[in-house]
């Protein structure tokens, strides 16, 4: 019985007491198949009969054992499971036809669309190899040192200028690497690592047409220009490249060359007229350096040349205050020069007023400023294209600048001379009537601020006394010092008196080719401790950072020409402090004028505290000069004199 | 992408994305010479992927478009073919597949140095289990570099044309480019 349940038997047994005699019936032994053996009947199992007790009987053979009947019948209840029938029952087969055709699925189809991309597309010039060759600098390394990637450096990058509108045009500046690796990867090398600032200077007149770079002096702006148009050349974009600087920084120019930039060839316009004619006509020279003076006298090839080499890419003006005199036979000149890049430098964008500023972007951009704009609107106009930093700014790390303005008396000689000659002189000018002039009283400036130096006849000078002493102490504690003064006689009288302080002269009178020789004396020998200097011709451009002493032993009529005097010691380089001394005669012509600077220099400090805000026009007018003997001006106007070309 | 022609006018190819919430994705292209200086520049118009993209492309969905939407189009805008294509963005290197140029992965520098060898930490997240790396990490002069690891033989194809500037060419600044340009291509419009 195949699949039953296993728990179930296969037989049953039925037990009987075994007796002598007694024959089991043929059913008592061997298994019971309950379907053959038995029936079920009324769920009795029936043997052959009633179902009936088993009998059992004692017995003894000499007694008749005593029957005990004991019913052995088991009783066997079966349950009625209706197995039999079922089996017997003929199996009865249903016939299901279900339906397999059904509707057909519905699929959903989400379409997967590839998304629209559009590229824009710019191509740059391949600046590999820029036009005409430039010679390796003999500071580059054949290979860069190897960097560490990871480690953060400084990274100046480009910014296009305002002016700069095209997409294309912005992101070509937006695209280029940082100055930094600009040259490394031209294996350009640095004899000093640059300040933060002075990068920042370099990526300003990069990308620019048109700048003004306006760091206050001694920040450095002569290598940040250089280092610029360097990398401009080494890009090839730019070939030829215009230098103009006054004549007494020449020297100082070509060796800030050969410092910042010994690879490029720098050709100093110079000698006879013929000879100037054919170095301007050159074509193939990367850097011409020439002076202010040169230009006026060459305007003629300038304008007339139209050959290649009096054609620049880039024309670079020091000291662009030179030029703010629209009318001015240098700016005339200037103004002829063939160009497409214009980059100014000046620590006094403006000296007086905002015409300055106006005359300097005459050259640069003509037309773009005029003096009828408001200060205001001038300054949101110039904002992109000039960069001004100040000392205090960046350089914090540079050592102070010590001020002490010595007040004099003059000495009894001299006052008896200055007051004749004041006297005098006021009644001459007031005698002129309406024919003076501000020559007329100029002159007498002139002649009272000399007698403030020295007296003409004694010779007589409480400023030397005072300079003598202050420069006892100098010496003494080894360190140099360089007095200023407007006059080249007063410098010569000055040396006769201090030859124990070993003097050297700078001025006008020092013939240029001696100039460096002063120079490298005064830094190299240590028994010089005094350096006598003009304003006009040491002024500006000059390092002169072992100074530590500054003697303005006369004033100057404007403020930001003696600032340019003070930074010749006061600047990139200076270990200590320097101190700057101003002279001063109390009750002269000195104090009068020194009020009138004071107001100036407020002006100044203004100006720059504010980029060009609104301010009061403000300059030595010739009705201030007038006042200064309180005379009457003559005539109406209110134009700014500056009487620097009166000084010798 | 034009042959190049040659060691003297080496170019490098510097791909990336850039998420930006409001507009989408932004895909730049910088192809720079071996002075690091810029040749060819390739930006993207803004995409964005929709829900169902997101749903369907599920972990595949940014290398398809990072590499085979974004890049595709970009690499087949340039006319300069470069020695590779360097990424900052890992699914940008399915870009792999459609050119047949090396592919490099620029990691992050705070993965950490380089130990040699390759690697065997960078797995799929949403993987059922952790496989066979993806990604083999190579050295190229003080850089770590990454390739597919299917494209493994790319590693010696980048250090035979590149292996001459890696020490002086910073392999990851022009990321930064990129992504000004970009800006500046967003405010310009």
């Amino acid at each position: 019985m195949e699949g039953h349940d296993p728990s179930w038997p296969k037989t049953w047994t039925r037990r009987t007491a075994s007796l002598p005699g007694h024959r089991a019936s043929a059913s008592e032994s061997g298994p019971l198949n309950v379907a053959s053996d038995y029936s079920v009947q009324g769920g009795v199992i029936a043997g052959g009969g009633e179902p009936s007790p088993i009998a059992v009987r004692s017995w003894h053979p000499a007694q008749a054992p005593d029957v005990i009947e004991e019913n052995l019948a088991l009783s066997v209840a079966l349950f009625p499971t209706g197995w039999n029938r079922a089996v017997a029952r003929q199996p009865e087969i249903k016939l299901v036809r279900p339906e397999l055709a059904s509707e057909a699925p519905r699929a959903v189809s989400v379409p997967i669309r590839h998304p629209a991309i559009r590229a824009k597309s710019f191509f740059f010039p391949d600046p590999a190899l820029p036009v005409g060759s430039l010679p390796e600098t003999p500071h580059a390394s054949p290979k860069p040192a190897a960097r560490t990637p990871d480690k953060p450096r400084t990274r100046t990058r480009l910014k296009p200028p305002a002016d700069v509108i095209k997409l294309a045009d912005r992101l070509r500046y937006v695209l280029q690497p940082s100055l930094e690796t600009l040259l490394e990867s031209r294996a350009l090398t640095f004899p000093f690592a640059p300040f933060a600032y002075q990068w920042e200077g370099v990526a300003f007149l990069y990308p620019r047409q048109t700048a003004i770079l306006a760091d206050e002096m001694g920040l450095g702006k002569t290598m940040q220009a250089i280092t610029a148009l360097r990398l401009l050349l080494h890009a090839g974009e730019v070939r030829r490249v215009l230098l103009i600087c006054p004549k007494p920084l020449v020297a100082n120019w070509q060796r800030e060359f050969h410092v910042w930039a010994p690879e490029i060839p720098l050709l100093v316009i110079e000698g006879d007229q013929a000879r100037r004619r054919w170095q301007w006509e050159l074509p193939d020279v990367p850097v011409k350096l020439a002076n202010y003076e040169l230009l006026h006298r060459d305007r003629e090839v300038l304008e007339g040349s139209q050959g290649p080499g009096t054609d620049f890419d880039l024309v670079i003006l020091d000291e662009s205050q030179r030029i703010k005199n629209r009318l001015s036979a240098t700016s005339q000149a200037a103004s002829v020069i063939r160009r497409r890049r214009v980059w100014a430098m000046t620590g006094t964008p403006i000296e007086n007023s905002p015409e300055d500023l106006v005359g300097i972007f005459d050259f640069l951009m003509p037309g773009y400023l005029t003096p009828a704009m408001a200060p205001r609107r001038m300054g949101r106009a110039v904002g992109d294209y000039v960069l001004r930093r100040t000392k205090d700014q960046v350089l914090t790390e540079l050592p102070p600048k010590l001020f002490r303005d010595a007040e004099l008396e003059l000495a009894p000689s001299q006052r008896e001379t200055y007051k004749l000659a004041e006297e005098e002189g006021v009644l001459r000018l007031t005698a002129l009537g309406d024919s003076i002039t501000i020559q007329h009283v100029f002159e007498l400036v002139l002649r009272l601020k000399q007698i403030c130096n020295f007296d003409p006849v004694t010779g007589e000078s409480s400023k030397l006394e005072r300079l003598e002493a202050d420069l006892e102490e100098v010496a003494a504690s080894g360190r140099k010092a360089l007095v200023f003064s407007q006059w080249v006689d007063t410098l010569q009288r000055l040396r006769e008196r201090l030859q124990r302080f070993g003097p050297l002269e700078f001025h006008g009178k020092i013939p240029p080719r001696q100039r460096e020789a002063v120079l490298r004396q005064f830094r190299e020998d240590a028994d010089c401790r005094v350096l006598l200097i003009s304003y006009g011709a040491g002024g500006v451009g000059l390092n002169l950072q072992f100074a530590s002493y500054v003697f303005l032993f006369d004033r100057w009529w404007n403020p930001a020409i003696e600032d340019q005097a003070i930074n010749r010691a006061h600047r990139i380089g200076t270990s200590g402090p320097v101190t700057v001394t101003r002279f001063l005669v109390v009750d002269t012509i000195e104090e009068r004028i020194d009020r009138i600077l004071q107001e100036k220099r407020e002006l100044f400090d203004t100006v720059f505290a504010s980029g060009l805000g609104p301010r009061p026009k403000i300059g030595l007018t010739q009705q201030q000069i007038f006042s200064l003997f309180e005379l009457k001006c003559p005539g109406p106007t209110d134009s700014a004199a500056d009487p620097r070309h009166q000084a010798a | 992408m034009q042959a190049n022609d040659g060691k003297s006018n080496l170019a490098i190819g510097f791909l990336t994305v850039i998420d930006c919430p409001e507009q989408g994705l932004f895909g730049g292209y910088l192809v720079l010479n071996q002075l690091s200086r810029p040749l060819e520049f390739h930006c993207t118009t803004p995409i964005k992927p929709t829900r169902a993209q997101q749903i369907l492309y599920g972990p595949t969905l940014k290398p398809y478009l990072y590499g085979e939407q974004i890049g595709r189009v970009l690499a087949a805008s340039a006319k300069t073919r470069p020695a590779a294509v360097f990424t900052d963005r890992e699914p940008a290197l399915a870009l792999r597949e459609f050119v047949d140029v090396p592919v490099v992965l620029v990691p992050e520098p705070e993965n950490g140095p380089l130990e040699g060898g390759a690697t065997d930490s960078i797995y799929r997240i949403d993987a059922a289990h952790p496989g066979p790396s993806r990604l083999t990490e190579f050295p190229l002069g003080p850089h770590r570099l990454m390739v597919p690891s299917w494209a493994i033989a790319d590693r010696e194809a980048v250090g035979a044309t590149l292996g001459g500037i890696a020490d002086t060419f910073d392999f990851r600044e022009p990321f930064e480019r990129i992504r000004e340009a970009i800006e500046e291509a967003r405010r310009g419009g």
